[in-house]
């Protein structure tokens, strides 16, 4: 103590002086959390505007604007197309970008509605005297007195301390309050026992101590400012947007490259071939796809928010989709963060009590005659109770008065044996001798009628000491050796399972033995030759829908790691109990017991499950994690730190996982923000953790994550037929402007009809398939691997580009010429008319009939031919929707109209008479029908094909089995339409052997075993696939680089689709 | 990947796309062998082979069902445009009377479009027609029979035809013509069966100006009188079938136009039920050019 004071320049009783606090806090700032440096709007709204689609956008629009520049510069002044569409560009993104900034904003606000905002107060004793101040003006030195139920207001090194327990789990994951006394027992300051920790709760007791770390020099904000030295990863989707803007921009490049040329070649003057280019790479940016991306994702927000996951960022939305790894915290997450009683031991067995958070889970025998000693013990023994007023809640929900052990007991008396304040009142106290750490035991005397009760509950082997026989089927029977072996293997048993088990036992005495009034201290000499009741034993236990969301992740191939501050033994009894380590897996101390041998003998490879400690941890070396990630697919890590929890994410993320962290305290902070994706807790979360996630689970419910990984795999799919939809126009938008370069037609489709097609028309049908439902039963297939299920890749552009588009160019076309000769403007005369056509001073153009136009005639026939064209491209984009409902089913399976979102987008976008602006005759939407018809028909034949073969088209990649077969490489225009089929999730090997006849639903042949498939890959993989089981870990195991491609598969369906086409 | 593509050097990066372009070892080019490719390539020929002939299969059938006479819609064409002659650029008449070389290439315009409206190749082609009607030719059994033009000779422009020796349409003198022709539409029937013809007046910005304009270019002497245009010239019936069609035309001729000053002249088609103030269409039914006459 005198250390301390001299250290601190302070005083044990005193304190400081005001004029000493003031100093100080001037030379240390206040004693608060700098909030982590939020991003001012302004920046957050910029971030809005950069995304990879949003970049394409301002390149584009600078495009425009050059564009524009330069026909200025030339003196062409009638087309002011450009200038329109850089400014449709910039608002586009701008207001994509109000409405992402919108989204971001509204979560923000439910995440800092969590915060309380009511100022915490100190009792702080400054010169001698005790003060209330606020917390953030303690400075270091400070004498604080803290009590129960408040919140320590600085790491505080304790002086005096009674019965003072504090709650730790927020910072450590224990989940039982920790004692606090002025003797130092660890060298480790979070393990001893004389230093409180900022932000902790103080249980019950009292301490006083000197404040020795304020603000950010706390433990805990050390944690939050690790927290905030980690960067931000990219999220998957936007990863797969870069890509498909590298995908768009090359393309765009190319066919610009190519018709600059051409138009040098043809005799265009290089400037105006140059704004042909600048147009042509315009052309290509699908304006209207932002708008979409961002109404989709936003859509599964709210889905997600009715559902109780906030999510902070939109792009998170898709993340937990693509999630391979969940490392989950325990305590709050997979447990309830309470103690509840678990199990209880009496005549001889071990019975199981309901755990569950509502009391909905069966309840135990209690037949046994020993039983109703045994619950009054536990009724009567417990200084624990219910705060008055709250007869209407159930009984699990109710506060109690009391540590978390004896409000678990309480309850549970309340439960099994009713109420306990009736209890009670028959059975008057006359004296009790509380808990202390010393005894390990709580004596109580009751009157019972005529005699007294005298009841206590402690340790085993302390109540043991004071026993002289014990119950069975109700009768006392002297202790015999025996009975002592299957007490202690009892004890052993549940505290094997990580609980805390307490005995009970009791004793009556004649009336009077006891007065009222006798000291505590004499209680203890009363308290001999007592008859053992039995053992009740205590657990934070699993929430109950936890095992299930856990069988579910690994249905859907998800890896799911146990990451805790909290003791191996507890960590692993709760692990086995969710499902995390399974039944029937061990972990190498299982099997050295099984085969009785020392655990140094044991080949941790012989085993599935393992628990690592921090400590064993900090042993490691570098590389080694990885190693163990891979060797054992069911892992537990207990006791780790914060730095821990990081390191764990990173080696995940490195073995090429995408990795979901779930946590609610503020140790999980950093790995939360290192995370993929992180999810905190709403109600239980810490704030700091809050911050750090990308997701908040409001109802604390680990399901949810599920619900989240579907939803997410969901928008996945849905994205894909979306952008797909969305891609498939951007052809027959451009081909009029190639045609009207090369061919030299007037423009059949301008500029504004481009923006009307893009932002008004098509963002219904494209928004009404994030709608869609799953077509196959996602949750029982893999994660994505995000190196090989591209979001667009190849094969889907081409098809979309190259067949589907070219479809619908054709229909323009057609529409086009039969518009353009019914007017009087046969095809062989448009042909090369675009000077004349275009000439301003020409008043008297001659048509194929004789007929004299003048310019503004011909303006007005141009633009019946953009209504033409554009009528054309709407109904084959009503077809295209129609066939990008489903990737693999038949329309006719999955039902044509049977989601009035498409319909409702259809007629919306395509009743006549909605774009007012436009000429409409009903003659020009028969035209292209044939052409919308003809995609349907083409595309059921590419979906007959992908079903008959389901197989064809993926065995091509059979190099590893265990990994998606999705297609490598580009990918140019498998006709087969790889991007969509069912083999990009084939590879799941294990319990789920993916078959996608079934998940297709429609009879087909399977795909050959996966094992069975030649493979090239590295034997011992091979080996692991052979082994059932093993293979989640697959999802780890490094993939050769540069499979050998067999180009078969495309060959048959290329044949295949010939044979169909000709 | 685009956490990897940071990692990687540049060399590496330009080794993988040689890679990718030409893989020796598996025989790829761009990721492919030469088969995938020729199979790809096979199956767009086959594809776009298909939806070729599609296209053109539509095409031949939809130019089998147009009408090769009449066109389906001309809804375009409710006012015919009008047009002068000599058709300047930017509908600019400006010429030196005292330069000869700047007014021959008008004259030699005018020559050549009054080429076919000479008398003795109107009257070797074309019909007389009564006047004041419409020339209507029903089909009566015989389908798209050829239909038989309306004389209308070159002489009735008088000092405008451009005949005689001097024949300069009086541009040499300084009281230059100007041509004003009705453009050609299919089944035109102008004026309700009233006599239409040309007005052409100094197109003024407001009424004060507007007065002071056309003191400034005097009076106007339209031929044929009035500026009439004969109702036997309409209807027309396209290219095939009213082969020698002759449009008719009406010469303005600037008798007085005060030297060295720019006028602007407006010339519109007066007909009953027919709109010739289009705001988008300047050509609909009128038109408007500049005259200027210098003299030193």
């Amino acid at each position: 103590v005198k250390e301390l004071e001299i250290k601190y320049g302070t005083s044990a009783t005193k304190g400081l002086s005001e004029a000493e606090a003031a100093a100080r806090l001037q030379r240390d700032g206040p004693n608060a959390l700098r909030p982590p440096r939020g991003t001012p709007g302004l920046v957050r709204f910029g971030r809005q505007l950069a995304g990879g689609l949003q970049c394409l956008m301002w390149v584009a629009a600078a495009i425009c604007l050059i564009a524009y520049g330069v026909q200025r510069g030339q003196g062409d002044r009638g087309s002011s197309d450009n200038l329109y569409l850089a400014v449709a560009l910039i608002a586009v993104v701008v207001v994509t970008g109000c409405f992402g900034y919108y989204q971001e904003f509204k979560s923000t606000n439910i995440i800092a509605s969590f915060r309380n905002l009511v100022p915490q107060q100190a009792t702080v004793v400054r010169a001698g005297q005790t003060l209330q101040v606020n917390a953030a003006e303690l400075v270091l030195g400070d004498l604080v007195e803290i009590k129960g139920g408040d919140r320590v207001p600085a790491d505080i090194r304790v002086l005096a301390a009674q019965g003072c327990k504090v709650d730790n789990s927020s910072l450590t994951g224990e989940s039982e309050p920790q004692t606090r006394s002025p003797e130092c027992t660890h060298e480790s300051h979070l393990e001893t026992r004389n230093i409180a920790f900022f932000s902790t709760m103080c249980l019950e007791g009292t301490a006083t101590g000197l404040v020795i770390g304020t603000g950010e020099r706390t433990v805990i904000g050390r944690i939050a400012s690790l927290a905030s030295g980690v960067g931000n990863e990219k999220t998957p989707i936007a990863v797969e947007i870069e890509h498909f803007v590298d995908i768009i921009a090359g393309l765009a490049v190319f066919f610009g490259a190519t018709f600059f040329l051409v138009a040098m070649l043809i005799g265009y003057p290089l400037l105006r071939a140059a704004v042909f280019f600048m147009a042509i790479v315009v052309a290509y940016v699908p304006e209207g796809l932002l708008a979409t991306v961002t109404v989709c994702l936003s859509l599964t927000a709210k889905r997600l928010a009715r559902r109780n996951c906030v999510v902070k960022n939109l792009e998170a939305v898709e993340t937990l989709g693509s999630t391979s790894v969940i490392c989950s915290d325990k305590t709050g997450t997979l447990t309830q963060n309470r103690m509840a009683v678990a199990h209880l031991w009496l005549d001889g067995q071990v019975l199981a009590a309901d755990t569950t958070e509502d009391q909905s889970g069966e309840a135990f025998e209690q037949r046994s005659a020993s039983w109703p000693l045994l619950s009054q013990v536990i009724t009567l023994c417990n200084r624990a109770q219910f705060q008055p007023g709250q007869e209407g809640v159930p009984v699990a929900q109710r506060d109690v008065i009391g540590d978390a052990s004896e409000s678990a007991l309480l309850k549970f008396a309340e439960v099994t044996s009713g109420p306990v304040a009736a209890a009670r009142g028959r059975f008057p106290k006359v004296a009790e001798l509380p808990f202390n750490s010393s005894n390990k035991f709580q004596v109580s005397v009751h009157e019972a009628g005529p005699q007294q009760l005298l009841v206590l509950k402690g340790a085993p082997e302390r109540v043991l000491e004071r026993c002289r026989g014990y119950l069975r089927e109700g009768e006392e029977h002297p202790l015999d050796p025996e009975w002592r072996r299957s007490l202690e293997g009892a004890c052993l048993e549940l505290g094997g399972r990580g609980e805390r088990v307490l005995g009970f036992c009791a004793r009556w005495l004649p009336p009077g033995s006891v007065a009222a009034g006798t000291p505590p201290e004499a209680l203890a000499e009363v308290a001999t030759g007592l008859c053992f009741a039995g053992l009740v034993s205590l657990i934070d236990p699993p929430r109950a829908t936890v095992p299930q969301a856990v069988r579910k992740c690994r249905t859907a191939g998800i890896r799911v790691i146990m990451v805790t501050g909290d003791h191996p033994v507890t960590a692993k009894a709760i692990a086995a109990a969710v499902g995390i380590i399974s039944e029937g897996s061990e972990t190498p101390e299982d099997v050295a017991t099984r085969l009785h041998l020392p655990l140094e003998q044991v080949d941790p490879r012989q085993a599935r499950a393992r628990v690592v400690t921090g400590s064993e941890l900090a042993a490691l070396a570098p590389g080694a994690l990885e190693e163990l990630l891979r060797t054992h697919p069911e892992m537990v890590f207990a006791r780790t730190s914060p730095q821990q929890k990081l390191l764990i994410v990173e080696s995940c993320q490195r073995l090429g996982a995408i990795v979901a962290v779930t946590g609610d305290g503020v140790n999980d902070s950093p790995a939360l923000k290192k995370a993929d994706i992180g999810v905190a807790m709403g109600i239980a979360g810490s704030d700091a953790a809050k911050q750090a996630a990308d997701m908040i689970l409001l109802d604390d419910n680990f399901a949810s994550i599920v619900t989240g990984v579907e939803q997410g795999r969901l928008i996945f799919d849905n994205l894909k037929k979306s952008i797909a939809y969305t891609l498939t126009k951007n052809i027959p938008e451009l081909a009029p402007y190639l045609v009207y370069i090369t061919a030299s037609v007037p423009l059949p489709l301008g500029c504004i009809t481009i923006l009307f097609i893009e932002l008004c028309t098509d963002i219904f049908p494209s928004v009404s398939l994030a709608y869609e439902r799953a077509e196959s039963d996602i949750m029982h297939l893999r994660p994505r691997d995000p190196r090989r299920d591209r979001l667009v890749n190849e094969p889907l552009a081409a098809y979309s580009y190259f067949q589907i588009g070219v479809i619908q160019s054709l229909a323009g076309f057609t529409d086009y010429f039969v518009a353009m000769a019914q007017e009087g403007w046969w095809p062989l005369l448009v042909l090369g008319l675009r000077p004349r056509w275009e000439d301003a001073h020409e008043q008297e153009l001659q048509d194929s009939y004789g007929q004299q136009w003048t310019f503004a005639q011909r303006r007005y026939q141009q633009y019946t031919c953009y209504t033409v064209f554009f009528i054309s491209i709407e109904v084959c984009q009503i077809a295209d929707v129609l066939i990008r409902k489903t990737r693999r089913l038949s329309l006719l399976q999955q039902g044509l109209f049977r989601y009035t979102w498409v319909c409702i987008g259809c007629f919306l976008c395509y009743c006549p008479g909605m774009p007012n602006v436009f000429n409409f005759m009903f003659q020009w939407w028969l035209v292209p029908m044939p052409f919308g018809l003809l995609i349907l028909v083409y595309d059921e034949i590419r979906k007959l094909g992908v079903r008959r073969h389901p197989g064809k088209t993926h065995l091509g990649t059979p190099w590893i089995p265990g990994t998606h077969l999705g297609t490598p490489g580009p990918h140019l225009g498998t006709p087969g339409g790889t991007w969509n089929s069912p083999g990009t999730h084939l590879g799941t090997p294990g319990p789920h052997l993916g078959t996608p006849g079934t998940h297709l639903g429609t009879p087909g042949p399977l795909p050959p075993p996966l094992d069975s498939i030649p493979s090239p890959h590295p034997p011992q993989i091979k080996a692991q696939v052979t082994r059932p089981g093993v293979c989640r870990c697959l999802l780890l195991v490094e993939r050769p680089k540069n499979p050998k491609r067999s180009p078969r598969n495309h060959q048959k369906v290329t044949k295949k689709r010939k044979t169909l086409n000709t | 990947m685009a956490r990897d593509k940071e990692k990687r050097s540049c060399g590496q990066v330009v080794a993988e796309w040689r890679a990718f372009l030409w893989d020796p070892r598996t025989r790829q080019f761009l990721g492919r062998t030469g088969s995938s490719w020729g199979l790809i390539l096979l199956f767009y020929l086959v594809f776009y082979g298909f939806l070729a002939g599609l296209f053109a299969l539509t095409m031949w059938v939809m130019l089998q069902s147009v009408d090769p006479h009449v066109p389906k819609y001309q809804d375009r064409l409710l006012t015919p445009g009008l047009m002068i002659r000599p058709c300047a650029e930017g509908l600019d008449v400006t010429f030196n009377v005292t330069q000869s070389h700047t007014w021959e290439q008008h004259v030699r315009a005018l020559h050549q479009f009054l080429e076919p409206y000479n008398d003795s190749v109107q009257a070797a082609r074309n019909a007389a027609c009564p006047a004041g009607r419409y020339n209507e030719q029903p089909d009566d059994a015989v389908p798209n029979y050829p239909k038989r033009a309306c004389r209308f000779e070159r002489s009735r422009l008088g000092p405008c035809a451009g005949l005689g020796p001097h024949g300069d349409y009086g541009y040499g003198s300084g009281r230059p013509c100007v041509l004003v022709k009705v453009n050609r539409v299919i089944n035109f029937f102008p004026g309700k069966n009233k006599s239409i013809n040309i007005v052409c007046a100094a197109k003024g910005h407001s009424a004060t100006t507007h007065e002071e304009d056309a003191a400034l270019l005097g009076p106007l002497n339209l031929f044929p009188p009035n500026g009439t245009i004969d109702l036997m010239y309409f209807p027309y019936y396209g290219k095939r079938v009213h082969v020698n069609y002759t449009q008719p035309v009406v010469a303005v001729q600037f008798s007085n136009a005060t030297a060295n000053v720019d006028h602007h002249v407006e010339c519109r088609l007066n007909a009953a039920g027919l709109r010739t103030d289009d705001e988008r269409d300047k050509f609909a039914g009128r038109v408007a050019f500049r005259l200027r006459i210098n003299r030193e």
